[in-house]
C-alpha cells in the first residue's frame, strides 16, 4: 500500500490545467470529467511517460476553453438543461431557481402586508374553485354506473306512465332492445323492536338492472317473473345498506320485513351503483297490474344494437302513433304529443348543471379578480424596485434573469395559496354542496384528496396568468431610464395602462357576477311574493312515520292523540295532522265524479286527508260553508267533503257546490260541506289545481307517512320548540319514528326552489367579488396617486386648490369602472344564459336587474377611488416636496 | 434540416460505436482512435450538448456503482440525420474519378 500510494503521488496531475478545466466545466457534470481525465493522465504517463501526460493535459485544458467558453455562454442564453442533468443540484439552472426562491422568502417576510394579501386573495380564488370542482366532479365529469350509458334513455313526461300503458307498449317497441319502468317506493323496515324506519327505495320492473347494464356484486337482480302475479316478494340492496345490515354474504335469501311483509333479500349492488340517485337504498318488484292506470312510473330504456341514440325521433313518432290508437287521453297526462327520448345522464343530473355551471362560473371569475388583485400588487412591488432592478440590470443582470424572480416570487405565493386554498376547499367543500341545490347529491357529496392536487393545478394556472403582468412590465420597461427618474423624484407619473386594464377587467368580472346574482334575487323576490294560501309563519312541521302494524282505526286514533297532545301544549295554538304538506310535490290525485253529470269526461283532482283542525292551524281560510267537526261521520252513503276553490270554479261554475255531492277515488258519494282557498298543495308556482280534502275521521290515512302541523302563538317558537314536539311524538306514540321537524317557512325556501339556493351563494360570491375589486380599485387608485405625487404638489403649491385634485383622481377612477361596468354588461348578456332556468317572469336581460347592479358596482368604484384622493389631497406639498 | 458539421458527424458516429458505453470522454476517445488526431475534450462535451439540443442524441444518468456518468443514445432523429449526411456524402463523390487523379500524382512523383 505505501508503494502505490507513493505511486499515486507520482502521477498526480499538475494543479493548473485541472483548476481551469473545474472552472470552465458545468458543475453537473465536472466530477465526472476530472475524474476521466485523472485516469487517462495515469494511463498516458503510464505509458508514455510523465512528460508527455502533463502536455497533454495542458493541450486538453487550453483546447477545451474555448469550446467550454462557447458552452457556458450558449447554455445560459438558450437556457438549454439535458434531461440527464434534470435533477442534479448544482447545475447552472437550478441553482439560480434556488437562490431565487430564498430571495424571494426573505422579501415576502419583509414584507408581511403585501405577502398576507396575496396569498389570502388567491387562497380565497383556487379555494373556491377546488371547491367547486370537488363538488362538481361526479355530476359533471364521471361516468354513470351503467354499462354504455349512452345507450340508455328515459321517456318524455317522466313519472306520468302508467302499468296498463307499460303492458300494453311491451311488445311494440321499436328501435329498443328493453324497456324498464321504476317509480318511487320508499319501505318502512322494522329490524327487531327497534323504531321502525323509512329507507328510500325505488319500485322496478324485473329487467330493469339489465336495461342500466349493472351486475350485482352478490346474489343476482331481478328475474323475469319477479314482477309477476303470485311471484315471491323479493329486494335488492344498496352496497350502504347491506353493510349497514352486517355485510355478510349470507344475507342472500335472508328475508327482511318491509312496509310489514316479508321479503326475501335476492341480491346486493356493487359500491358505487347509484340509480336513480345515490339516497336509494332499496330496490323491490311489485307485480304488474295490466289495468293499472296509476301514473307515476317513468319509462327508461335502452336502444337496440345499431340505433343511434340521437336520432331516435322516427321511433317517438311510431310510439305516439300507437298510443294515439289506444288511449284517449285528457290534456294533463296527454303523451301523444312533443314525445322524446333523453339521454338519462341529462334525466338524472341534468337538472343540477345549470347551479353546478353557474356557481363553477362565478367562482371562476372570483379566481380571475383574485389573480388580476394579485398581479396589480406584484406590478406594485416591481415599480417599487425599479431602481433596485436598474441597478441590477447596470451590473449585468439580464432581463431573462429578474423576469425569474418575479416568477420565483410569484410561485412561492402560489404554493403557499395552493396549501391555503387546499384547506379552505377542504371546509367550503360541505357548505357548497349543502347549499347548491344538488338534492340527494349534496348529501352524498364525499370529500376526496385529489381536491388537494386540483387546488395546485389551479394556482399554477393562476401563478402563471398573474406573473404576465409584472412581467410584461419588466420587459416593456426601460430600466435604466428609472435611475434618472428615480434623481428626478418621479416628476412624470407614467400612464400604468397595465394597473389601468386591471382595473376595468375586475369590475367587467364582477359585472357578471353581480348581474347574476341581481338577476336571481329579483326573481326569487317575485316566488316569494306568491301567496301560497297557506300561513308559512309559526308553524311547525313534525314529519313522523306511523307504525304499519294494527288496524286502520288504531292508528287513526293514535294520531288524533298525537295531535291533541300537541295542541294541548303551552305555547300552542292548534295542531293537526295531514297526509300530504302543501308545497311538497303533487301527493295524491283520484279522479272525480260530480253526482247528476256521470258521463262528464272523467279528470283527476288532489286528493288528501286531513284532521278536523287542519284548516284553522293553517290558515287556510273558508269561503263558503263549513270545515270538518266531530258531528261528520261516515254512514252507509257516503261521508262529507270539503273542496278548494279551484275545483269549485271547474265543476260548479256559476253554482253553488255546498250540498252537491262527489265520488270517485272512495267508495259511496261524498257531500261537499264546504270551499276553502286555493293552496299551492304541489308546487309554488302551479296554477290553482282543484283538490279534495277528505276528514280522518271518515277515511283512512293513505300511506305510513303523516305529517302534523303546529301553530304556535309567537313566530320563533315554531322553529324553537322543534324538539319539545319531537318529544311529545315519541311519548304518546313510541311506535311512530320521527322523520323531520322543521317549519313551514322552510318548507316555503325549499319550494322556492333552486333559485333560492343559488341566489344566496351568488350574492354571497358577489359580495366577495366587489370586496376584492374594491381592493383591486382602491390599490391602482392609490399607486395611481402616489407616483403623481410630486406632481400634485407643485400645483398645489402653485395655487390649485384640493378639491381639484379629489375630482381628478375620482374621475380617473370613475372612467376605469365605467368602462369595466360597459365590458361586463356585454359579458353577462351572454353569460346569464346560464342562469336563464332558474329565473321566475324575470328576463335573462331583466333591465332591474342589471340597473341595480350597474349602479352598485358603480358607487363601489367611486368611494374605492376616493377614499385615496382624498389621502392625496390632504398631503402637505411642502413635505412632499423636501422629500427627495 | 442544417448538414451536420464533421465533429458533428464524427461524435454521432462515435456514439454509435460505442454501443451503450456513450459518455464523454469514451466518445472523445473513440474518435482519437479513429482519426489519430488528439481532441479537446471540451470541444466533444459542446458538441454533445449541441446535439442533444437539437434532439439528434438523448442523455440519461447511469445509477449503480462506480461514479454516475451521463449517457448519451442516438435518437430517431439522428439516425436520420446521419443517413441523410452519408446520402449527401455519397451523391457528392458520384462520378468523381480520384482513382486517375491519385495516380496522375504517383506518375509525377515519379518522374
Amino acid at each position: 500500500m505505501p508503494v502505490r500510494h507513493a505511486e499515486s503521488n507520482e502521477v498526480s496531475p499538475p494543479r493548473l490545467p485541472l483548476a481551469l478545466l473545474r472552472r470552465l466545466l458545468p458543475r453537473a457534470e465536472r466530477d465526472e470529467v476530472l475524474a476521466d481525465i485523472r485516469t487517462e493522465y495515469v494511463d498516458i504517463a503510464a505509458e508514455h511517460g510523465l512528460a508527455t501526460a502533463r502536455r497533454w493535459l495542458w493541450r486538453q485544458a487550453l483546447g477545451s476553453a474555448p469550446a467550454l467558453l462557447g458552452w457556458n455562454w450558449w447554455r445560459g442564453w438558450t437556457g438549454f438543461e439535458p434531461r440527464a442533468n434534470a435533477y442534479r443540484p448544482g447545475g447552472p439552472m437550478i441553482k439560480s431557481w434556488i437562490t431565487d426562491a430564498r430571495y424571494a422568502v426573505r422579501r415576502l417576510r419583509a414584507r408581511p402586508t403585501y405577502t398576507i394579501l396575496s396569498i389570502l386573495t388567491l387562497a380565497l380564488g383556487i379555494g373556491g374553485t377546488a371547491a367547486v370542482f370537488g363538488v362538481a366532479r361526479p355530476l359533471l365529469f364521471d361516468p354513470l354506473p351503467y354499462s354504455h350509458a349512452g345507450e340508455v334513455v328515459t321517456f318524455w313526461m317522466p313519472y306520468w306512465w302508467n302499468e296498463e300503458e307499460y303492458t300494453y307498449l311491451r311488445d311494440k317497441y321499436t328501435g329498443f332492445r328493453d324497456v324498464a319502468m321504476e317509480e318511487p317506493g320508499d319501505v318502512t323496515m322494522q329490524a327487531g323492536d327497534g323504531p321502525v324506519r323509512l329507507l328510500p327505495g325505488r319500485v322496478v320492473t324485473a329487467n330493469m338492472f339489465d336495461v342500466l347494464g349493472a351486475r350485482p356484486l352478490l346474489g343476482r337482480g331481478f328475474r323475469s317473473g319477479d314482477d309477476q302475479q303470485g311471484a315471491e316478494p323479493v329486494a335488492v340492496l344498496s352496497h350502504g345498506l347491506w353493510k349497514e345490515l352486517g355485510g355478510s354474504e349470507s344475507i342472500i335469501g335472508q328475508r327482511i320485513t318491509l312496509d310489514g311483509t316479508p321479503r326475501t333479500i335476492v341480491g346486493v349492488m356493487p359500491r358505487g351503483f347509484w340509480f336513480p340517485d345515490p339516497t336509494t337504498r332499496i330496490w323491490t318488484t311489485q307485480p304488474i297490474n295490466p289495468q293499472g292506470r296509476n301514473g307515476n312510473w317513468q319509462f327508461i330504456g335502452r336502444v337496440a344494437p345499431g340505433v343511434d341514440p340521437q336520432k331516435m325521433q322516427p321511433y317517438v313518432d311510431h310510439l305516439m302513433s300507437v298510443l294515439r290508437d289506444r288511449f284517449q287521453y285528457s290534456t294533463k297526462g296527454d303523451k301523444t304529443h312533443d314525445g322524446r327520448f333523453i339521454p338519462i345522464r341529462e334525466t338524472l343530473l341534468g337538472s343540477m348543471r345549470p347551479a353546478v355551471v353557474a356557481t363553477f362560473a362565478a367562482m371562476g371569475l372570483i379566481l380571475l379578480i383574485a389573480c388580476a388583485n394579485v398581479a396589480a400588487l406584484m406590478l406594485g412591488q416591481v415599480e417599487g424596485r425599479n431602481t433596485e432592478l436598474a441597478v441590477r440590470s447596470a451590473l449585468g443582470a439580464s432581463r431573462g434573469r429578474l423576469t425569474q424572480q418575479v416568477v420565483v416570487e410569484a410561485l412561492v405565493i402560489g404554493l403557499g395559496a395552493a396549501l391555503l386554498g387546499a384547506l379552505l376547499a377542504a371546509t367550503g367543500f360541505r357548505i357548497l354542496a349543502t347549499s347548491l341545490p344538488l338534492g340527494a347529491w349534496g348529501e352524498n357529496a364525499s370529500f376526496d384528496w385529489t381536491m388537494f392536487a386540483v387546488a395546485l393545478v389551479i394556482a399554477l394556472a393562476a401563478v402563471l396568468l398573474v406573473v404576465l403582468v409584472p412581467a410584461a412590465s419588466l420587459w416593456r420597461g426601460e430600466l435604466r431610464g428609472t435611475m434618472n427618474s428615480a434623481r428626478m423624484g418621479g416628476i412624470q407619473g407614467r400612464g400604468g395602462r397595465l394597473e389601468q386594464g386591471l382595473v376595468v377587467m375586475q369590475v367587467a368580472l364582477a359585472m357578471l357576477i353581480v348581474s347574476g346574482a341581481a338577476l336571481l334575487v329579483h326573481s326569487v323576490t317575485k316566488l316569494y311574493a306568491i301567496d301560497p294560501g297557506v300561513n308559512t309563519k309559526a308553524i311547525a312541521v313534525v314529519d313522523v312515520l306511523s307504525s304499519s302494524d294494527g288496524t286502520a282505526a288504531m292508528r287513526r286514533q293514535k294520531i288524533d292523540e298525537v295531535a291533541a297532545a300537541l295542541a294541548a301544549m303551552p305555547g300552542v295554538q292548534s295542531a293537526a295532522a295531514t297526509a300530504k304538506l302543501p308545497l311538497r310535490g303533487s301527493g295524491n290525485s283520484f279522479g272525480i265524479v260530480i253526482e247528476g253529470r256521470e258521463s262528464q269526461e272523467r279528470t283527476i283532482t288532489y286528493f288528501r286527508v286531513v284532521t278536523n283542525d287542519y284548516f284553522r292551524t293553517m290558515g287556510i281560510k273558508v269561503l263558503a260553508g263549513r270545515t270538518f267537526d266531530n258531528s261528520d261521520r261516515m254512514n252507509d252513503s257516503g261521508g262529507t267533503v270539503v273542496i278548494n276553490e279551484a275545483l269549485a270554479r271547474k265543476y260548479f261554475p256559476g253554482e253553488d257546490p255546498i250540498g252537491r255531492r262527489v265520488r270517485g277515488g272512495l267508495t259511496g258519494s261524498w257531500q261537499i260541506i264546504g270551499v276553502v282557498e286555493n293552496v299551492a298543495e304541489g308546487d309554488l308556482t302551479d296554477d290553482p289545481e282543484p283538490a279534495r280534502y277528505y276528514s280522518d275521521q271518515q277515511v283512512n290515512w293513505l300511506g305510513p307517512v303523516a305529517t302534523f302541523v303546529v301553530r304556535t302563538g309567537r313566530d320563533g317558537d315554531a322553529a324553537t320548540m322543534l324538539d319539545q314536539f319531537r318529544g311529545t311524538v315519541n311519548r304518546v306514540a313510541p311506535g311512530f319514528a320521527v322523520q323531520e321537524t322543521t317549519t313551514m317557512s322552510r318548507v316555503l325556501d325549499l319550494a322556492v326552489g333552486p333559485a333560492r339556493q343559488i341566489m344566496t351563494l351568488l350574492t354571497l360570491l358577489s359580495v366577495l367579488a366587489l370586496t376584492l375589486g374594491a381592493v383591486g380599485i382602491y390599490g391602482v387608485i392609490a399607486h395611481f396617486a402616489a407616483r403623481r405625487k410630486r406632481d400634485w404638489a407643485i400645483r398645489v403649491a402653485l395655487g390649485l386648490p384640493t378639491s381639484r385634485v379629489i375630482r381628478h383622481i375620482v374621475a380617473q377612477g370613475t372612467a376605469l369602472v365605467t368602462a369595466g361596468i360597459v365590458l361586463g354588461v356585454l359579458g353577462a348578456v351572454v353569460l346569464t344564459r346560464v342562469l336563464a332556468s332558474f329565473l321566475y317572469e324575470t328576463g335573462r336581460l331583466d333591465p332591474v336587474a342589471f340597473a341595480a347592479a350597474c349602479a352598485l358596482l358603480l358607487v363601489i368604484g367611486i368611494v374605492a377611488a376616493f377614499v385615496p384622493a382624498h389621502r392625496a389631497s390632504t398631503v402637505d406639498p411642502a413635505l412632499v416636496l423636501r422629500e427627495q | 434540416m442544417a448538414p451536420l458539421g464533421v465533429l458533428e458527424e464524427q461524435v454521432l458516429v462515435a456514439v454509435l460505436r460505442t454501443r451503450g458505453d456513450a459518455y464523454g470522454m469514451e466518445v472523445r476517445r473513440e474518435i482519437e482512435q479513429v482519426t489519430g488526431r488528439e481532441l479537446a475534450i471540451g470541444a466533444v462535451y459542446a458538441t454533445l450538448d449541441r446535439l442533444e439540443q437539437k434532439k439528434l442524441l438523448t442523455s440519461r444518468r447511469t445509477h449503480g456503482r462506480g461514479p454516475s456518468r451521463r449517457l448519451f443514445e442516438l435518437s430517431p432523429h439522428g439516425a436520420t440525420a446521419l443517413a441523410e449526411t452519408r446520402a449527401m456524402r455519397q451523391r457528392l463523390w458520384k462520378g468523381v474519378d480520384l482513382e486517375a487523379m491519385l495516380q496522375g500524382r504517383v506518375l509525377r512523383t515519379s518522374y
